[in-house]
């Protein structure tokens, strides 16, 4: 394994120092619960889902806006409701201390859950 | 003591020239490789516990190490990290039972090596050009119709709309980028993984099984590629045992 596996390249290989950076580096995507911080780590894992769930709603959304299905009045509901969900995953990632990074799980080979 | 497999190989050569070859070769922390033959094919392998063989940096090392030395003279089939079975026996068994499928499989790889292409861009950057992706997706860029009186929260959904419209013009490019790749794998007969939108920069995750002696062929391919995309940064690396290439369920 010693020899050179790197057939081509532009010579900027940033990207993939921080793609094996990540595979190697699992501490990120870990959850660390202990009694000191259940709560912080628990929180870590509900907010990751909730931002998934809120990212997916999001896009249908939007295809159904691009579609122009909706009305005046429904795309201005729907713009209220995306609104204000984001305001509170923002409030939520705040009280938490957490990132948008912190929420974007490295799926290892899968890559990044968003 | 268990025994734990590196690799199976065709076995075209007599027992007494395997055991030459393995005997150049040493497995996890150091340990000496065997093999276990059932007609014509031949499990690599070496006496572990299980709990002893952790998934660290060094064991991974030494065992990829193992099977890619293997791979420049033999046509194997690379078996996942941690695989270890309580006896020789055992081994031989499994070995009769998957017979046909592993045959199978060899055929398949016999020859060939995998390659693993990346592609890498600035997302960010790209998305701030639009020609990049075409004239016909340039559009995206305007004001949606019809809302001039814009509230807050039409001016959100607008804000919103557009960077949704940003990121499928973005899958468009991505895909053209796949089709272009395809279409010039095609040359060096090139069979085709691929994966897109891995992270934020990492748009395209291709593998390619490829017959050994057409890797010139293949970085011809990809050099060509990159001069027809000079804002993305592409990396060919190979040859790999064909780890991605293997489609069998051992019983």
């Amino acid at each position: 394994m010693s020899e050179n596996k790197i057939l081509f390249s532009t010579g900027n290989l940033d990207g993939l120092a921080e793609d094996i950076g990540k595979m190697t580096d699992t501490e990120g995507s870990k959850l660390k619960l202990h009694p000191d911080n259940a709560d912080s780590g628990l929180a870590k894992l509900v907010l990751t889902l909730v931002e998934l769930i809120r990212k997916l709603v999001e896009k249908q959304a939007m295809r159904r806006v691009d579609g122009g299905s909706l009305t005046d009045e429904e795309v201005e509901r729907l713009g209220e409701t995306l609104m204000k969900l984001e305001m509170k995953m923002e409030e939520l990632k705040k009280h938490f201390n957490l990132t948008d990074r912190d929420l974007n799980l490295n799926l290892g080979p899968l890559g990044d859950l968003m | 003591m268990g025994k734990m497999i590196y690799s199976i190989i065709k076995a075209s050569e007599e027992p007494t020239q395997i055991t030459e070859v393995l005997s150049g070769l040493r497995g996890i922390s150091g340990a000496n490789l065997e093999f276990v033959q059932c007609a014509d094919i031949i499990a690599v392998t070496c006496s572990a516990e299980r709990k002893e063989v952790v998934a660290d940096r060094s064991n991974t090392l030494d065992y990829a190490g193992v099977i890619d030395e293997l791979s420049k003279t033999c046509t194997l089939l690379p078996v996942r990290f941690g695989s270890v079975m309580e006896s020789e026996d055992d081994i031989l068994k499994m070995l009769e039972r998957n017979y046909q499928g592993i045959q199978n499989n060899l055929d398949k790889v016999e020859g060939k090596v995998e390659f693993g292409l990346k592609v890498f861009c600035d997302t960010e950057k790209l998305k701030s050009r639009p020609e990049i992706f075409g004239e016909e997706n340039i559009k995206i860029f305007d004001k949606p119709p019809g809302r001039q009186n814009n509230s807050v929260y039409l001016d959100y959904v607008n804000k919103k709309l557009i960077e949704y419209r940003i990121e499928e013009a973005l899958l468009l490019f991505v895909n053209s980028v796949i089709k272009e790749i395809t279409d010039c794998c095609i040359s060096v007969g090139a069979n085709g993984k691929f994966r897109k939108m891995v992270n934020q920069n990492n748009i395209i995750d291709a593998l390619f099984l490829v017959e050994r002696s057409k890797t010139n062929g293949l970085i011809g391919v990809v050099k060509e590629l990159q001069v027809k995309y000079p804002d993305l940064d592409f990396i060919l690396t190979g040859p790999w045992p064909p780890y991605n290439f293997v489609d069998i369920t051992i019983s």
